[in-house]
């Protein structure tokens, strides 16, 4: 397991491995409007290939995440603002879901998707 | 049908839609709280038509197809926000389809219009989610291909496809769970409805009245409660009357707590409101007119015991 996010409760630490952190922002880009795909480095087709969500990878600074990710988005689209909202859907639901602070998330258009 | 005339009526149509969505750009924003409650569909669907609605303004007259093209573009580089660019598909799909049409535009070429709408509209997502936008335009797309059949003029079928798409936007909440746990129909498929509106009234050469604002008066009633309160109660009832005035009383409300809403007629008010004094409320009404349908719920006892259950994990900041 990667680093693992931790909480702090009334009961004890919680802690929240990278990898279902990974599978909450694979779950919501697939949902966003624009994204035909994901993308990933070298780095992700290997995560692939051990049967994790490729084209994403979570950091941590302090107690906060970091999430980057790679996505392919449909020609015509606006790119800016297709980034812009997978970003804050993205930022939204991990934080509403894990309740870890979202630093960052950086979103890389690394391909359009051409054609019908 | 010459150039000019083209372009006139572009701009026409345009203003129309831009004009009806900015007439109700406050209540979309109120009803936003997918895909991320940020409360900016109507200002974002809005800014995404000035854009086209500036550009024909300034286009000069040209073919069909440059008009078109036109227009597209203006939604493209005009999208704000992730409803903006679902606008900006359901534009482009209709101005390829006119774009090839030679003359008018009858109600075959409006459902084809609307077909290569939906289409261009889902293409671009890889998981559509029914209960938005998308649900809404593929509705409307197929009942212009049921209507398409018909005799009648084109402000016929519009204003059928306006009353289609009120009942799409009502059925939302039963196709999306955030949206019936908010207890709001979908924003971006309330603005669409809210555009073509426009473009009826513009057709038809007569406004065309909204359906009774009982959708956004529950609306805005359960959306308030996402937000936490600093007072205790909440407290609904409705005033009835000969002559209230809406105005005055929520002035007098206002000064009591928060989250107010004052909705309804000079026969009939509703009031929503936080405060720590619901006698004082109720007092106001009872001075205005009769009150009924009183409902008062201690809301902080409510949050408390939501802050229990979620205590394992700490609420997430706002963003």
């Amino acid at each position: 397991m990667e680093a693992a996010h931790a909480l702090s409760s009334r009961l004890g630490r919680i802690t929240i491995s990278s990898e279902a952190i990974a599978q909450i922002v694979a779950e919501t880009a697939v949902e966003c409007y624009g994204v035909v795909g994901m993308k990933g480095s070298l780095r992700g087709r290997l995560a692939r290939a051990r049967g994790r969500p490729s084209g994403i990878e979570i950091g941590r600074d302090g107690r906060e995440v970091t999430i980057d990710l790679h996505v392919v988005v449909e020609y015509g689209l606006n790119l800016a603002e297709v980034a812009s909202s997978v970003g804050n859907r993205v930022a939204y639901e991990v934080e509403r879901l894990t309740g870890l602070p979202v630093r960052a998330v950086e979103v890389h258009v690394d391909d359009v998707r051409t054609g019908k | 049908m010459t150039a000019e005339a083209d372009l006139e009526l572009v701009r026409g149509l345009v203003g129309a839609a831009l004009a009806s969505l900015e007439a109700s750009r406050g209540r979309i924003d109120d009803l936003n709280v997918y895909p991320v409650p940020d409360g900016d569909t109507g200002t974002n669907l809005t800014l995404t038509v000035r854009a086209v609605a500036d550009a024909v303004a300034t286009a000069d007259a040209a073919e069909r197809p440059a008009l078109a093209h036109t227009v597209a573009r203006a939604a493209l580089m005009g999208a704000r926000g992730n409803s903006g660019v679902i606008l900006s598909q359901i534009v482009r799909g209709v101005a390829d389809v006119l774009a090839e049409s030679p003359n008018g535009v009858d109600p075959l070429q409006t459902a084809r219009a609307l077909r290569g709408a939906s289409n261009a509209a889902y293409r671009a997502v890889r998981r559509p989610v029914e209960g938005t936008m998308l649900s809404v335009i593929r509705e409307l797309a197929e009942e212009a291909e049921r209507r398409s059949g018909e005799p009648g003029p084109l402000g016929g079928l519009l204003l059928e496809l306006v009353r289609h798409g009120e009942e799409a936007v009502a059925r939302t909440p039963e196709q999306l769970d955030v949206l019936r746990d908010a207890g709001v129909v979908d924003a971006g498929g309330a603005g669409l409805v809210e555009l073509l509106r426009g473009l009826t009234g513009s057709v038809t050469g007569e406004p065309v009245p909204a359906a009774p604002e009982v959708a956004s008066e529950i609306a805005g009633h359960d959306a308030i409660h996402l937000e936490p309160s600093r007072y205790r109660y909440c407290t609904v009832f409705v005033v009835e009357g000969d002559a209230l005035d809406q105005d005055e009383l929520e002035a007098q409300l206002e000064r009591l707590g928060d989250s107010l809403l004052v909705v309804g007629d000079a026969t009939a008010l509703k009031v929503h409101i936080h405060t720590d004094d619901p006698g004082a409320a109720l007092t106001l009404g009872t001075t205005a007119g009769t009150i009924d349908g009183v409902e008062i719920a201690n809301i902080q006892e409510q949050q408390e015991e939501r802050e229990r259950r979620l205590s394992l994990v700490p609420t997430t900041r706002a963003r």
